[in-house]
């Protein structure tokens, strides 16, 4: 299934913040833009290809179900783009199971992204 | 499993790689920049646990093209240290400035020779990166950058409108040396760099990038909000009680949009929007997570609804970073309490 693929902030999220892939990828980036190794333009190339192959990975290589729990601390809706804080959330995977006491959840909108 | 994930971004970055290699040879970039790339991409992975230990590429089923010595991880990495410390210099002192000329499009100014003047950016330029973001938000046509939301701010070049006046004046002069009216030269000049900068300014205030700080954007701002959650109020399932939604507010939008300032002055008329009810509440939670980073979800959703109080979501292709922890899901479903 191929993805229409649209550069909006769904795009910003996998580079965002603390997405260790999108913050080494970006990091390295603008490393290379800086010391003139890497035109911006070829840098930006290279993020959108990475957007295209995390969203990729994520539906092909991934099959792991998980599912959380915890108290809804703030709920917010802007621009397509659900982000929630729990508190005391509770992550159950197959293999594994993640406690924290805050943790923000972004999410898109997946229909944005299907044709 | 830790060595799942490390497998998913081993693949992602080779999937990359392999992908834009076509675009460095376009854009008449060596492979040795390409490999850099990698080779400092898969360091700094490594460096912050998002890859672990030694994975076998060749075991990874996919389509990347098998090329050179940097794919063995077995190898520790001493070759390309060597070949680092050569370009560190070269890096370090470029010989040129950046290859490409930073092309700001001055407003009001279209004259394409305008992009030749190599030393213009470099004078005002606080830094290459953010001059970086800005060509590229200007010539990608859209807000966002591929660094954090202040770019919509960036890109409206504040320092660009003394660069206007540098230039006009720069510019001004071949038209005085073609123009016949000495006596009017002056008059010409000032005029017409004022009539710029008006015109600069007024384009800021009519594009509306600047965030206004006189409630005046802000109304606009929360109107456009309602009305987005009005319509996503029908779309949604069990999810058209605006009443509810006190905390959709246009105070702290998520990423992408500019932030509407948060003004004392112009509240009179409206209700209290709270906007510093969380303020402290988040703060508190930074301090006792700052020892670790913060954790965090990125995913798509599918479905949210809510049942009083009672929330259930459905999300997918998601990336979670839990306890220090990359962990990937397909599928996830979510049960909170409000």
């Amino acid at each position: 299934m191929r993805l229409g693929f649209r550069p909006t902030s769904f795009s910003l999220k996998y580079r965002d913040q603390r997405s260790s892939i999108g913050m080494c990828l970006t990091e390295t980036l603008d490393e290379m833009v800086s010391t003139g190794t890497l035109s911006p333009e070829l840098a930006y190339q290279v993020l959108v290809q990475f957007d295209k192959s995390m969203t990729e990975a994520l539906e092909t290589q991934v099959k792991s179900k998980v599912s959380v729990k915890g108290h809804l601390h703030t709920y917010r809706f802007c621009d397509n783009v659900w982000t929630f804080i729990l508190q005391d959330a509770v992550f159950k995977s197959e293999d594994r199971l993640e406690q924290v006491k805050r943790v923000k959840i972004v999410a898109c909108d997946s229909k944005l992204l299907t044709q | 499993m830790a060595n799942n994930v490390s497998a998913v971004y081993i693949h992602v970055l080779d999937d990359v790689i392999s992908k834009v290699r076509d675009e460095f040879i376009n854009y008449g970039v060596g492979e040795g920049v390409l490999n850099e790339l990698q080779a400092l991409w898969e360091v700094k992975m490594r460096q912050c646990g998002a890859i672990s230990g030694n994975i076998e590429r060749s075991a990874l089923p996919k389509n990347a093209a098998p090329i050179t010595p940097v794919h063995d991880l077995n190898v520790p990495y001493e070759g390309p240290a060597e070949e680092y410390e050569t370009p560190t210099a070269e890096m370090l002192f470029p010989p040129t400035p950046l290859q490409t000329p930073i092309q700001t499009p001055l407003p009001g100014t279209n004259d394409p020779s305008m992009y030749n003047i190599p030393t213009g950016p470099s004078d005002y330029a606080p830094s290459p990166i953010s001059d970086i973001r800005n060509s590229i938000d200007l010539k990608a046509g859209r807000p966002g950058s591929y660094m954090q939301p202040p770019s919509p701010w960036m890109s409206q070049r504040p320092l660009g409108v003394d660069v206007n006046v540098a230039y006009d004046e720069g510019r001004e002069e071949p038209d005085r040396g073609s123009s016949h009216q000495h006596a009017t030269q002056d008059f010409f000049m000032n005029s017409s760099g004022k009539r710029k900068r008006d015109d600069y300014a007024s384009h800021i205030n009519s594009g509306g990038y600047i965030p206004q700080q006189d409630g005046s954007g802000d109304v606009t701002i929360e109107l456009s909000l309602t009305q987005l959650f009005h319509l996503q109020g029908v779309a949604n399932e069990d999810y058209n009680t605006p009443g509810d939604h006190v905390e959709l507010r246009a105070a702290t939008p998520s990423v992408g949009t500019p932030k509407p300032s948060k003004n004392d002055a112009g509240e009179d008329d409206e209700p209290p929007l709270n906007e510093d009810d969380d303020d402290e509440l988040d703060d508190l939670d930074q301090e006792e997570e700052e020892t670790n980073t913060q954790h965090l979800v990125l995913a798509l959703f599918d479905k949210v609804s809510r049942t009083k109080s009672r929330w259930k979501c459905t999300l997918k292709d998601g990336i979670m970073h839990l306890n220090n922890r990359d962990i990937l899901f397909n599928k996830a479903t979510g049960e909170f309490e409000f």
